[in-house]
């Protein structure tokens, strides 16, 4: 990592040299190693140092963007230089309103000396466990371990200064017998934190109990979704609903129907990257302030998150939730999603199924079918459980579901006490906070031969 | 900067290597995006570092870094040689690769026009042109265009002699017209979705477009589909333009077809492949029709280049011909277990990227048809253009795939549109009920710039040649 002094001090002096009206930086630096395995061997084996720095650059409100991932004094003055050019070669742009002020940032505690200087080494360690937990039932063990460190700093000539170093540590493992698979994930800021075993225990077991797997035909059916399962969802809803570009376009189901109820009473889903269970950036990559916002709230449509354009152009303030500016058309996008807890326990849950599915995780799940509805399609994978009269009672084909979510989670008859973080595939800092849910009706379309 | 590659590559050697190769990227990106009569954003991105990957104690480490500065190369190295070590650990046996030429060569993308060099306003003034055209209708909520350009300066250096140069640039562009009336959304774009169509090519590819030949109708369709109806479910003949045949055979050809999927080495995030070692040259993939080839060697298709990220020379290889499938896409590592050497497909999306096995130019062989013939022909079905939506399982088999609209075809000829077209099938049975291709007047490589694989995530440049083909009985959905 460069460190917060030494970004600070290079980019003043970049930005020093500059006549712009405006100018801000974002700096995000990133140190990682991802060990993936399959066939419980490792046959991929990353590290990887990157820093990116972008300037974006107003003269009046037309603005600029150039960045590149050399921190050397002559490449950031020849990125601050191209952006200046653009910036006088472009149209103005009306909803654009100035950089971010100077605010309060909150202290995020999301770095771990432990996790930043784990090695290679210490990963294929643990990873010997996780294939001897295989090998005891003969079952290929397949996933990733990832763990490392980064930095985001954001500058701007309006006195922005805000920096953040963060670790991270991930794990996804797959257990694959003859005819048979079972999936689980964890991740956290601390290695530490990561029960490896435990993990690879719980994908033995789902391989294990979902061995001669039963052929359903398509159908409703009422469904257990494990966190893994609804974080997928919760990745989709982000863009095609919670997002600022999808409630502009008006694709998103929100869009003229804030105050309208569109989900169940016992669902709220938040954007919430201040909590310790899901920690993000405490800022955005315009300097704004992370906010917690409500999406919906006990069923009801809220709003979506903003960033400074998105937020001008809707007659509101920015929530602190913009993307990093090469991105920014993109507008602004919740990473750090949660979904309300409920009272049960996920034994309980099942127990109260007489007839139905349990849903590990989900595969391949598109949300652009018909957003206004969040008509979405995907396949289960690696644990499809038939339940009956409350119990797990093997294993079932896998189904492809073609739903609505604003059907399904009107339809949700309870939530675990219990929250699990998954993560979020765009990004380090980003995941999904979320309980086990039992659904009423969920329908699926299609079935597979495995 | 050759000096310091092949200095590094001295050093491996020194350090006992069983193989290395290090690739210098530099990648110079320039993305430009329009939203109704406001420039969105202009973007230009300067992209670098080294890649080095090595086979030590039998086992792969690779490490990657930004800084280009002296000494910066040989730190990379001896990280390479500590993830290596790290990987030998848990190893069942040691990496062997297939045998390839040794080159010293250069190649370069051929163009007419380098869009680096093209005004920033003329590019500009083309997507508000286009944007203008799209808005004229009160209808029409949002209009969004984009182009993007890449300039990507590579050299690749191994252990084994080779010393390979390449200079590639690729363009594109499209847009999108977004029509709103009440709860009603519809979408229409061109020349495809999701970004437009690519190529390895100049800005001469942006100028052959049509972008603003083509905003009229795109805008009236999109606002016809507000009013029409869903599509009834059920089965029937369907006809698929060419681009959302490009995403047919990307996904349910192209990615089953990879080697790295079959042998369980990708199972963690993008799965399988129902496409095992035992069907090769038994599995009748499809139709006698149905030819596929994934061959990096086509002018100006998206997934073109000189030689892929191990240094090996790029290439055409058969993977489905007249129906039977016949053969995978290799790496130098994968291809022994088919007893064959690599057909070239490892590619990286960057220098801090390890080369996977990638589609490159994955085509389905233009047939005899035309497509005015093929209408009339079809006594009753639908043609649906331009995907919109697509999910298949992770061996490759359950597919859903939507496109933008759809028309009825009744008694030969295209009649009433249908919003939210969807279609289903599994794969195998699906490319078995092929019966007509059109010719290749109507065949067209169409390049897609966002094929996502690997962890941590990469997004390669693919393409896919296709023209329109028709489908006997296939299972339509309904959105509902």
């Amino acid at each position: 990592m460069i460190g917060q002094d030494k970004i600070y001090t290079m980019i003043e002096k970049v930005m020093a040299s500059s006549k712009a009206d405006q100018i801000e930086a974002v700096v995000i630096g990133d140190s990682s190693g991802l060990t993936r395995f399959a066939n419980s061997y490792i046959h991929q084996n990353v590290a990887v140092d990157n820093t990116k720095i972008t300037f974006r650059v107003s003269i009046g409100s037309k603005i600029g963007t150039a960045s590149c991932n050399s921190f050397v004094l002559t490449d950031l003055r020849r990125a601050l230089k191209s952006a200046t050019t653009i910036a006088k070669r472009q149209k103005p742009n009306p909803d654009f309103d100035g950089f971010a002020q100077p605010a309060d940032y909150p202290k995020m505690d999301t770095f771990d000396q432990k996790t930043s200087k784990f090695s290679p080494k210490q990963r294929a360690s643990k990873l010997k466990r996780v294939f001897a937990k295989g090998a005891k039932y003969d079952y290929d063990m397949a996933g990733a371990f990832s763990t490392g460190d980064g930095e985001v700093a954001v500058l701007n000539s309006n006195g922005v200064r805000c920096y953040q170093q963060y670790t991270s540590a991930s794990i996804n493992t797959i257990a694959t017998g003859e005819d048979s698979s079972g999936y689980a994930s964890g991740v956290s800021v601390k290695v530490d934190d990561l029960d490896i075993p435990k993990l690879a225990d719980v994908a033995v077991k789902k391989c294990r109990k979902s061995r001669n797997p039963k052929s359903l035909e398509p159908g409703e059916y009422e469904v257990i979704l494990e966190p893994a399962a609804v974080s997928e969802l919760f990745e989709w809803l982000s863009f095609i609903a919670f997002g600022s570009k999808a409630f502009e376009d008006n694709s998103s189901f929100l869009a003229g129907r804030i105050g309208e109820k569109v989900m169940g009473e016992n669902i709220t889903i938040a954007d919430d990257a201040l909590v310790p269970a899901n920690p993000g950036l405490g800022f955005d990559f315009e300097g704004v302030p992370k906010q917690r916002i409500e999406m919906i709230s006990n069923g009801v449509a809220k709003g979506v998150v903003h960033n400074l354009i998105s937020a001008k152009r809707a007659g509101t303030k920015s929530t602190g939730h913009g993307l990093p500016p090469e991105e920014a058309a993109e507008g602004a996008v919740p990473m750090n999603m949660q979904l309300s807890a409920g009272e049960s326990t996920a034994d309980e849950l099942i127990g109260e199924v007489e007839n139905g599915l349990l849903v590990t995780r989900l595969h391949y799940i598109n949300g652009f079918l018909d957003p206004r509805v969040a008509l979405m399609t995907g396949m289960t994978r690696d644990g499809l459980f038939l339940i009956k009269n409350g119990k797990l009672r093997g294993g079932a084909r896998n189904l492809r579901f073609t739903d609505s979510m604003l059907d399904v989670f009107s339809n949700v008859l309870g939530m675990t006490s219990e929250r699990a973080a998954v993560a979020a595939w765009w990004g380090s800092m980003a995941c999904m906070y979320v309980p086990t849910i039992r659904v009423g009706k969920f329908k699926f379309s299609g079935k597979t031969d495995f | 900067m050759k000096d310091k590659l092949l200095e590094i590559i001295e050093y491996l050697k020194s350090k006992g290597v069983d193989y290395a190769d290090i690739r210098l990227v530099r990648t110079e990106t320039e993305r430009l995006k329009v939203k109704d009569v406001t420039v969105d954003s202009i973007v230009h991105d300067v992209d670098q570092g080294i890649g080095i990957r090595v086979i030590a104690d039998g086992a792969w480490g690779f490490a990657a870094s930004s800084s280009v500065k002296s000494g910066s190369f040989r730190k990379t190295a001896n990280r390479a040689l500590q993830v290596a070590k790290a990987s030998a650990l848990t190893k069942k046996g040691n990496v062997i690769l297939a045998e390839t030429e040794v080159h010293q060569d250069h190649y370069e993308t051929a163009f007419e026009i380098d869009p680096f060099k093209i005004r920033l306003n003329k590019k500009i003034d083309l997507l508000l042109k286009v944007n203008k055209l799209l808005k004229r209708k009160k209808l029409i909520h949002m209009a969004e265009s984009q182009m993007d350009f890449f300039k990507i300066h590579q050299i690749f250096a191994s252990t084994e002699g080779s010393l390979i140069e390449q200079d590639i640039l690729q363009s594109g562009g499209g847009y999108c017209a977004t029509a709103v009336d009440g709860s009603e959304v519809q979408r229409r774009s061109y020349p495809t979705s999701f970004g437009g169509d690519y190529a390895c090519a100049g800005y001469e590819f942006i100028e052959g477009l049509q972008l603003l030949e083509n905003a009229e109708r795109v805008r009236e369709e999109a606002i016809a589909l507000l009013k029409a109806p869903p599509m009834p479910a059920g089965a029937a003949d369907v006809i698929l333009g060419g681009s959302q045949m490009a995403l047919q055979v990307h996904e349910s050809c192209g990615h089953p077809s990879e080697l790295d999927r079959v042998l369980g080495t990708e199972i963690s995030l993008a799965g399988g492949s129902f496409l095992s070692l035992d069907q090769v040259g038994k599995l009748k993939y499809g139709s006698d029709i149905v030819n596929i080839y994934a061959d990096a060697t086509v002018p100006g298709g998206l997934g073109s280049f000189g030689y892929d990220d191990e240094g090996v020379k790029a290439q055409r290889a058969p993977i489905v011909e007249k129906g039977l499938f016949v053969g995978y896409l290799t790496s130098r590592e994968t291809a022994p277990v088919v007893d064959q050497k690599s057909n070239g497909t490892m590619r990286a999306d960057g220098w801090n990227s390890l080369p996977l096995i990638r589609m490159t130019n994955h085509n389905l062989e233009p047939g005899d048809a035309k497509i005015d013939d093929l209408i009339a022909d079809t006594e009753g079905g639908y043609m649906l253009e331009t995907n919109k939506s697509w999910s298949i399982d992770d061996k490759r088999l359950n597919f859903q795939f939507g496109c933008e609209i759809a028309w009825k075809i009744e008694n030969g000829k295209k009649g009433q549109i249908y919003k939210n077209p969807l279609y289903t099938g599994m794969t195998p049975k699906f490319w078995n009920s092929c019966d007509a291709i059109c010719d290749k007047s109507h065949w067209h490589v169409w390049g897609i710039p966002n094929c996502g694989k690997g962890e941590p995530m990469q997004t390669a440049h693919v393409a896919h040649g296709a023209a329109p083909t028709r489908f006997r009985q296939i299972e339509m959905g309904v959105s509902k």
